[in-house]
Order: C-alpha cells, then structure tokens, then sequence
C-alpha cells in the first residue's frame, strides 16, 4: 500500500508531466482505436455488400462458362460433342413466324436458354463432393426463359438482332413487331433439400417463405424484380406454361448469378427438357484454409470448369467502399502506427526526462536500502498508471472519432463488375451481359469491448515499455554517483 | 604502517582503501592508502577540507561506493566485493544514512519518509505504522508527522532523516555534514542526538563536519588531507591546520 501511495504522490505532484505523458499516449491509442474502427466500419459494410454475393455458407461455385469468340470463331474451347448439347439445350437460333401457322393465327411458345453456362451432368455434383476438404455440395441450374407470344402478322418480320432479346433480369421486353410480345427473365432452379446451400437459402428470404420439401409449384421471386411487376406473395406466375405460386421474395445478389425467379431444381429441369443437368455447383469447403488448393483441385477434375471463391467475387468489387478500405487498410494502418511508436516514444522520452530529475531521489532510496528491482517497480509503476490514465484517455478520443466517422460518414458505393462472360447484347442463344450493378452502404465506425481492451491494453504496453526504460535506468545509477551529483 | 588506536571490537577494518576517479591524465584519487579501524560502538568524527575525501570515504563505508585500490571490509567481508543484493541488504538493515541536505522525498510526508526505509522490510503495516510513530516521537515531531518536508524547518527535517536513518535499528550511522544546512542551536540539538546513539545504543557513529566544535564531540577524530588520512588531532590543531600525514 505505501508503495502505490507514494506512485500516486509522485503522479500528483508531476501533475503536468503526468498529463502530457498521459496524453502523449492516449493521442496515439485514439488513433489506433479511430482506426480500427473504421476499419472494422469498412469490414462491415464490405461484408454486407458481400454477404448476398457469396451466398450463406457457399465458400465457392463450380461453372463451365462459355466465350463466345465474337470474330467468327464460335466457341472454340468446346469439342464437338459438347457443341452438340449446348445447341440440343439452347434450339434453334432463330424461329420463323411463317413456321408458326397462318397469318392471324394466335401463337405462344415458351423456350429455356442457356444463359452463359454449359450444362453438365449431375454427377459432376457428386464428384465435386467426394473431393478433399469438400464439406457440402448442391447443383443449381440458370437459364434465360423466354416467352414468346402473339399473332402471326400478314408480312412476316424476322425479329431483328437485338430487338427480341433483352439482357437477363431487365424485365418484360416488348421489342418485336408490334403484335409479338416476348417475355425474357432468368430462373434459377434451387436444390430445395439442401437449404444451406444454393443460388438462394432461406436467410436470404425477405418476405414469404423459402420452398416446401412438397412437389407443389412454388416460385421464390427476386424482390426487385417482383416490384417492378407488381407481384407479391400468393400470387402465380407463368413459367414455361406452369403457374408457379409466388411464396416468398428474396434479395437477390448483387452480381453474380443473380435471377429473377427460382424454383425447385427438378421441376425446372423437368421444364427446361434438361433432367439430370445442372450448370452450376455450389461448394462449402470443410475450412477456409482449404479453398484455395479446393478451388485448383477442382479445376484439375472438371473439365473446363469455372471456380469461383468468395474472394474472387470481393476481388470484383470496386468503388468508394473498396478505395475508402484500401485506405484504411494502408494508409491508416501506417500511421496508426507511426502514432503509437510516437506516443511510445513520447512516453518514454518524458520517463527518461523525469527520472534524470530524480536522480537525488532514486540515489536516495538505493541509499536507504531499496534493491534495484524495488527501484524499477516503482518507477515502471508510475509510468504504468500514466499508461492507464492514457489509456482511458485514448479510447475516450477513439470512442469521439468512431463517433464523428458514424456522424458524418460519407456514404460509400460498391460496384460489382460482373464476372460472366461478355457475350454480345444478342448472342446466338438470346443472352446478354450482366450488367454492372451498385448499391449505397452507410459508413459507421463500430468500437468494440475488444477492441476497448486492446487500446487500453497498448496503453498499459506503453507504459510498462516507459516504465522499463526509465526504471532500468534509474537501477543502473550508483548510489553514490547519484548522491554526488546533489552537490 | 600504522593504524589508529581502537579500544573497542573492530566493525569496519580498512586496508590500503583507495578510490580513483576518471582515466590517464585525468585521474582523481578522491581516497588514497587510508588505513584505519573503526571500532563498535564508537563515535568517529571525520574532519579536513573540502574535496579532502570525507564523503568518498564515508560512501565507501556504506557501501555505497566500491574501493578501485585496497579494501573495505566490514565485519571481516570486503564491501568491494559484495553484489548489488547483498549491499542494498547491508544498506537496509545496518547502516542508517543522514545526509547534508537530508534527502527526504517532497511528496511524502514525515511519516511517510520514515516509512520509506521500512517498506522494503516487508514488515506489516500496523507495526510500520506503530514504529513510525515511535521513531518521529523519539526525535520530537510526533505532531509533525502528516506535514510535508516543505512545512518543516531544517532542523526538523533532519530530525526525519535521523529518524528514518534509525528505522531499521542499524549498527553503523553515517552521517554527512548533518548540520551543514542548520543553525548553531539545531545543529547541537542534533549532534546530541547522534552523540546518544552512541552512547547509549551501542551504534556506532562515523560523523563528517568541518566543524572542530562538533568534532570534538566524537570519541576520536579523523583528519583528512587530498584523500589521505592525517594522524589522530585534536581540536585545536584542526583549527591550526598542519601536516600530521601518517606514516
């Protein structure tokens, strides 16, 4: 007790040196923990950003795309038997109005397309999921749905080249001749008894309901795409002729394979004319460690597969989020640091400084009988509770900076770049690029318990690193040099 | 070589005690050949002139210098040779240290000063406490004892520093000019106490002044002259002065 009195004498009566030193180190914890914040804040909202793009527990996707070479080379990576499925799934190029009966004749066809995926069979599903490290797999097919409907005109026009055929998820098009309406959406078919993985899972439910394990048609609609129609939850909708039940809405991602609609797997194969196919593989990896060397693994396996991990797709984001976060990561880090070595410095400069001016006082006590380590310990005592007071001080600045940055934080846009392949706007199956899709987060700077503790904790660190430098030069003094240079 | 005459057991035994100071050219021998014995209980006063080698020799026997040439050797054990540990140990519990400007700690009070030198002994606070008492009531202040060093006189601060030099009980007193900084009155005031511990505590009391008055108190004196130790005076040649170099 009478040590930590006399620390608390001493603390009083360097009262100004006290501060300063306190302050000097609580400038420094603030920084960090403004800092930290910050970027805890960007982690967050990246993640937000992200956590529609990866899906719920899907650590990668398995596709087999397809580059269209726009030079006349078709698609020079696919052999021979793989062009005759692609153009078995995808028909015809064009269909003829002629064909579709007499003039003033009622018409209405619905066909599946392959958006830019081959499909492949479901086996390849199970392959994937006997690999190493795999932890769960589900298959997942999308296709554009296309709608066609009308009367068949007295002069027949050929549809034009990028008039019949809009981009996937731009909605009802009516683009052809006047008395032709065509319909294109993109429907994903959802393995609904594997729900933790999938193009949608129920977290990602806004409204309704994910599917029932029944055989019952029911539809998960895209909330934007359902405003835009006017659908809500119970009503029908039409795909491939069926009507589907609309029971529940989802947020649909921010790029990647985004649809329209979903519904049960097997019923869209059924109606796609593609049983037993899927073009997409979902994958959880039994650690993050191991996606990586997952990721090669399967493209080892899968011929021409496409793998695609949750970082590839956080690699597509850009914009002020991904520019305020390398900042952050950088920029912020530094001279988070170049504040706490400071402070560190500052710290133990003004130890130094103050046991050079109790010199007679440190030389006294050696006098008196006090060991070296007795000597250390309270000088590293006071300068560690300078830490603490410091430390207080400095997650009361970093709590006012994360607070100023929730305040008046600028609002920060994402943009994902789409990673399908870039077909031209009407490609010989009717598909059109992604386009490049953005959304707004609000910037916060959250501080948390740990991250309090830590800023104290680097505090304390400061103070003991003070405490060791100036204690351990008072120990080194000789009793009789420091009594000598009294007088 | 002679030695000066000691009637009691011998405590400190110096042979060829030497203490240099900084390198080639430049070097000092702040202490230079002194032989001496210092007997229990006695009370030795340490006169000669400024930069004689008073303190150096006086730090040298409270080890809280070491010897560069002979040695120091307390109770048979060459102080020199002592670690770190064992000397802080010596400096704690047997030697008691009153200096000139008498080096209390401004933030603490008498009290607590006196404290200071009993913290380290791991003795319970009740009984630091009931000791601190006894020794402030033992020089006169036990209604000073919560006041700062800045609220007492001089004589009275050295009063704390002799108290908290006898905290411990120590068998060797060193005392460094202690009534340097006092008026006549109070510094015979505090000679007395000193000359009592002497007498009548069995302590043994090495004193340094430039003080032939308070010297000749001591039950024997030492002269001091550019680090050597003059054969034994009396007051009256102190004053004088005069080459009584031993051989």
């Amino acid at each position: 007790m009478f040590y930590v009195s006399y620390i608390f004498s001493e603390l009083r009566r360097r009262s100004g040196r006290t501060i300063l030193t306190a302050l000097g180190l609580a400038l420094g914890v603030g920084l960090v923990v403004t800092v930290s914040a910050l970027a805890s804040g960007l982690d967050r909202a990246q993640g937000e950003v992200l956590k529609p793009l990866t899906g719920v527990g899907t650590d990668m996707t398995v596709t087999r795309p397809i580059s269209f070479d726009t030079s006349g080379g078709g698609f020079p990576q696919l052999s021979e038997e793989e062009r005759r499925q692609l153009q078995e799934e995808n028909g015809p190029r064009r269909f003829g109005l002629r064909n579709l009966g007499k003039p003033g004749t009622k018409f209405s066809r619905d066909d599946f397309v392959a958006a830019t995926q081959l499909s492949f069979p479901a086996s390849t599903v199970s392959t994937i999921a006997g690999l190493a490290g795999v932890a769960a797999t589900a298959g997942g097919l999308t296709l554009n749905a296309i709608h066609v409907e009308g009367t068949v005109p007295q002069e027949t026009q050929q549809p034009q080249r990028g008039g019949v055929f809009a981009a996937p998820g731009a909605g009802p098009q009516v683009v052809g001749p006047r008395n032709v309406d065509i319909d294109a959406i993109t429907v994903s078919g959802v393995d609904q008894t594997n729900r933790e993985l999938g193009a949608i899972t129920p977290g990602q439910i806004s409204s309704g309901r994910y599917f029932s394990d029944s055989d019952s048609r029911e539809a998960v609609l895209d909330a934007a795409y359902a405003a835009r129609q006017g659908i809500t939850v119970g009503e029908t909708v039409k795909l491939g002729g069926k009507p589907f039940t609309a029971v529940g809405l989802a947020k649909t991602p921010l790029g990647g394979q985004s649809s329209d609609v979903y519904v049960k797997l097997a019923q869209l194969q059924a109606l796609s004319d593609r049983k037993g196919r899927v073009n997409t593989v979902y994958v959880r990896a039994k650690s993050s460690e191991q996606v990586g060397s997952l990721a090669r693994h399967i493209r080892e396996t899968v011929d021409g597969a496409s793998v695609t991990t949750a970082q590839d797709l956080a690699d597509r984001v850009t914009g002020s989020l991904v520019d305020a976060k390398n900042l952050a990561g950088k920029l912020g880090t530094a001279l988070a640091l170049v504040g706490l070595l400071s402070a560190f410095l500052i710290a133990s400069l003004l130890t130094l400084s103050s046991v050079a001016k109790r010199v007679r006082e440190l030389g006294t006590l050696k006098a008196l009988g006090w060991s070296q380590w007795l000597v250390v310990r309270q000088v590293s005592g006071e300068a560690l509770l300078q830490g603490l007071l410091g430390g207080v001080l400095g997650v009361l600045l970093g709590l006012a900076g994360a607070a100023a940055i929730t305040a008046f934080g600028p609002e920060l846009r994402a943009t994902f770049e789409s990673a399908q392949t870039a077909l031209p706007r009407l490609g010989p199956f009717g598909q059109g690029a992604t386009p490049t899709a953005s959304t707004d987060v609000s910037l916060d700077a959250p501080v948390s318990a740990s991250l309090v503790a830590l800023a104290v904790g680097l505090a304390l660190l400061g103070g003991l690193i003070a405490g060791a430098v100036g204690g351990l030069r008072a120990a080194r003094l000789r009793p009789a040099d420091a009594l000598r240079r009294l007088d | 070589m002679t030695v000066t005459e000691l009637t009691t057991t011998p405590i400190y035994e110096l042979r060829a005690a030497g203490r240099r100071f900084g390198q080639g050219g430049a070097q000092v021998n702040a202490v230079r050949e002194v032989d001496l014995e210092i007997g229990e209980g006695e009370f030795v006063a340490l006169v000669g002139p400024s930069g004689s080698g008073k303190t150096t020799l006086l730090q040298l026997l409270g080890g809280l210098d070491r010897t560069t040439d002979g040695e120091v050797l307390f109770e048979g054990r060459d102080l020199a040779t002592l670690g770190d540990g064992a000397l802080s140990a010596l400096r704690l519990r047997t030697f008691g240290f009153v200096f000139q400007q008498f080096n209390l700690i401004p933030t603490l009070t008498a009290a607590q000063n006196v404290e200071v030198a009993l913290a380290p002994t791991h003795t319970g606070s009740a009984e630091r406490q009931a000791r601190v008492e006894a020794l402030l009531g033992s020089v006169g202040l036990a209604g000073r004892a919560g006041h700062l060093p800045s609220q007492l006189s001089g004589g009275e601060q050295q009063r704390v520093a002799i108290a908290r030099a006898l905290a411990n009980e120590p068998r060797v007193v060193l005392a460094d000019e202690p009534t340097g900084n006092l008026d006549t009155t109070t510094g015979e005031e505090i000679i007395e106490l000193l000359t009592s511990l002497s007498s009548e505590g069995r302590q043994t009391v090495v004193l340094v002044t430039h003080n032939p008055e308070i010297a000749r108190r001591a039950s024997r004196v030492l002269q001091m002259q550019d680090g050597r130790l003059l054969a034994p005076a009396v007051p009256e040649e102190l004053v004088a002065g005069g080459d009584r170099t031993r051989s």
